[in-house]
Formats: structure tokens, sequence, C-alpha cells
């Protein structure tokens, strides 16, 4: 008898933890026992790392690239390319969707650049074939949500005085860094209207539902 | 934001009942094809309609036409039986509705007079070839929750933010402003504008139409739901207009 009662005082108590767990997870708006995952695969392994990062190149697991003679791989002689968000993801700035660039613009450089690398040809074949790149989106907020790259960027240049390209990782992280890309805040309601609420943006429903 | 009170004033008038104005806030605003079937159970969605209406007896009967959405009352009926606070007056003088709020008790919708609020009794569907032409800045709005007119708050809002970004004050002739309804109008019955402003055209109409021998008027006045729209009532045929020539 007491075996059993001591059972259910068990069954009870697992339950319970896993009832609280879940409730904090939902009051932080994110998975605080796994974490967020690494982020879809993507249909061509596009590392961020070499595009827009400037330090030398990482591997998935994060320590540094060797090359063959087992000196840290560089894309050029000082770092990754270090290109500006802005220059890919064209809209950003100015429009409400940042905008993934096209196969077109992937190629100004890959037309030469990469020779032998399979994730260029098969960015070469999407291009020779006409056919665009099915990228699997990572960032999504819901369809009654409307967010605007543009008012946002715009603020936080003004306010700071820097360049949009540094305004990115206040919402997306130090995407540079990532190979795969992630998403590294809840971008849940509590989220936006914190920020909102910090720096006397608008709050009224209409700002961004509607 | 703040320091608006968009509005409408509505030259009866003018209007032809020629329905352009209901066909530009379908597409703007992703509204559900209304079928037949639907218009016979009383559950078509029409965010702005043309109401006909005939005077007299045959044969001097005349057709008239009104057209009618929501008023975007200052004292809104719909938005105290709101229980989840769904609608609500923001500052700028819109009756807004939430969809993420709305639990669908559909108490607004009876408690509205103008019959302006619309509750989606099924999923939208659109035919295949129609799914492109949805409108991205408008939410879909899904089954079970209400759904009305919001003067297009999303030209509102990018028009705000694109005169933010270029640094050039907010024009309100401006027809990136002002809802379909009122740009699709081809005889200009529809002006919209800010009431906030003494300046604004549909401040100056209203001053002008609602001295004494003006034609301003507003639905259901006697209510006390105070609208925002104001409709210019129809000049009769062989009557002496003072206001007018």
């Amino acid at each position: 008898m007491a075996g059993l009662i001591s059972l259910v005082g068990v069954a009870v108590l697992a339950g319970t933890v896993l009832v609280v767990t879940f409730v904090i997870s939902a009051w932080f708006g994110r998975p605080i026992v796994f974490g967020y995952d690494d982020g879809p695969a993507q249909p061509i392994a596009f590392p961020h790392t070499v595009h827009a990062g400037v330090g030398p190149l990482l591997n998935a697991d994060g320590s540094p690239r060797l090359d063959e003679e087992g000196q840290p791989q560089r894309v050029n002689v000082m770092s990754g390319l270090g290109l500006d968000c802005t220059f890919c993801h064209r809209m950003a700035a100015t429009e409400a969707a940042a905008t993934i660039p096209s196969v077109g613009l992937c190629m100004s450089c890959h037309v030469t650049v990469g020779d032998g690398n399979d994730e260029i040809e098969k960015l070469r074949q999407a291009a020779d074939t006409g056919t665009p790149i099915d990228w699997t989106r990572v960032h999504r907020v819901p369809d009654h949500v409307h967010f605007v790259h543009e008012a946002h960027i715009r603020f936080f240049t003004e306010r700071d005085g820097v360049p949009a390209s540094q305004v990115c990782s206040t919402c997306h992280g130090e995407v540079a860094a990532m190979t795969t890309v992630r998403q590294d805040r809840s971008l849940k309601m509590s989220d936006c209207v914190d920020c909102h609420r910090d720096n006397g943006a608008p709050t009224d429903c209409t700002t961004c539902h509607y | 934001m703040g320091e608006k009170s968009w509005g409408m004033v509505i030259d009866v008038d003018k209007c032809t009942g020629c329905q352009a104005c209901v066909v530009a806030c379908q597409s703007e605003n992703n509204i559900p094809i209304n079928e037949e079937e639907h218009f016979n159970q009383r559950r078509a969605i029409e965010w702005i309609r043309v109401e006909r209406y005939w005077e007299g007896e045959f044969p001097d009967v005349k057709a008239r036409f009104i057209p009618i959405l929501c008023q975007h009352c200052g004292e809104a009926p719909c938005e105290p039986v709101c229980p989840v606070f769904a609608t609500y007056h923001n500052d700028q003088g819109l009756n807004v509705q939430v969809y993420n709020r709305c639990v669908g008790t559909r108490f607004c919708a009876n408690n509205c007079p103008y019959h302006v609020r619309f509750f989606n009794f099924w999923e939208p569907e659109w035919p295949e070839t129609l799914t492109n032409q949805l409108n991205p800045d408008v939410t879909v709005r899904s089954r079970g929750i209400m759904e009305k007119c919001t003067f297009c708050v999303q030209r509102i809002r990018r028009t705000e933010r694109e005169s933010e970004r270029d640094g050039v004050d907010l024009d309100d002739g401006d027809r990136a402003l002002s809802p379909a309804c009122v740009n699709a109008c081809p005889t200009s019955a529809l002006v919209f504008g800010d009431f906030a402003d003494p300046e604004s055209k549909v401040s100056r109409l209203k001053e002008q139409e609602e001295k004494e021998d003006g034609r301003a008027y507003r639905l259901l006045e006697n209510y006390g739901t105070e609208p925002s729209v104001v409709y210019l009532k129809k000049v009769e045929e062989g009557a002496k207009s003072a206001s007018h020539g």
C-alpha cells in the first residue's frame, strides 16, 4: 500500500514539474530547457560567416576552420568579406520587407568566384536553369503582425548614429557569426511591446495589427 | 501618430450607385468572395455597401443610393460590449478591430445600429487563380472572428511612415493615404481626411455644410453615436439650393 502511495506521489511530482517547466518556458517565450535549435537546413549551405563576417572562418562547431597548412582559413588576407547586410538584403533600410537577394545578385560574384565548391555549383545551376532558390524562412511573425524593417532601422540609426547594418543584430543576433542562421530572440509580442515601451514607440494595436 | 481624427464626408448627391467603392474595398481588404448563398443567409461581408431604395410611387419613382460603411463612431456602441477589448477607439479617431484578440462573441455586431460589422462564418477561400492578388498588407481573417471597415489603416500607416522617411508633411489629399473606396469613386462623392485639422478638405466641407442651410447630416444621429462619417444630403431637382449653386 505504501508502495502504491509513493508511486502516485512520484507521478504527481513528475507531472507538476512538467507543467511548471511548460509554464515557465511559455512565460519567457522560448524553450528554456533545450534553447533554440541550430536553425533549419537551407537548400544551399550559405555561410553568413564568409559573406558578412569579418573574423577568421569558423566551422559549424565554432572551432577555427584550418587550411591545408594548418593555418586559420580566411576569405581574403584579412578575414571574411564583411559585406554590409543591406548589400544583399537591399530593401531593409527603405521598405517593409528586407528581401532575399535574387540569384542574379549572387552570380555577380559567383560567376567567377568559388569554382569547385559543391554549394556554389548548386547556385550556378539555379542561375543557368532560371529557377529561384527555395530558401527556408527562419524569422517569421504571424500573418496578423505587420513588421516594417525600414521604420525600425531608421529609428536606431538616427538615435545611435550608426549605419543600418549595425542595427540588424538588435533583433537578429550576430548573424555574421552564424554558419546556419537561427533565431536569436523570441520575437513574441511581449518582446516587441517591451522594446516599444522602452523607446517611446507607439503601442497602439494598429501600429502592427491590421 | 496622435492628434488626428480621421473621418469621411460622403456627398449622396454625387453618388450614382456604381458600386466601384464596393469592388475596390473587396480587393484592397482581402474580403472573401460573396456568393448568392451568403447573401441569402444574410452573411455576406461588405465593409462598404451601396444601399438602394425607391422614393415615390410608380411612375414618379426615383432610385436613391447611399454608401454605408463603418461610421467610426466617437461613442461607438460596439466597443463597450466586447468582453476581450478586441474593439476599441484609438487616438486617431479610428474604431479598431484587433483580429488576434477577437473571440467571436458577435456582441459588437448585434449592438451596431448600422449593420457594418461582419462575422466570418466560414474559412475564407479564393480560387487558385486569385490567391496571388491578396493584399499582403492586410490580414486574412480566419473563421470565427469579426471584421469591419478600417478606413484602410494599412494605407494610413504606410503613408505616415513614408512621409516620415522622406521628411515631408503628411498631405491628407494624398491618394496613397485615402481608403480604396475614396480613390475608386468616379464622382468623388467620398472625401477622406483629418477632422482635427481645420484646414483639411473634410473639415472645410463639414463646416460649410453644417451651416443653417447646409446639407450635412449623420446617420442615426439621435442615437448619440457621434459618427465620424458626415453625409451631405441629396439635392432635389427644382428645389431651391442656396448653399451650392
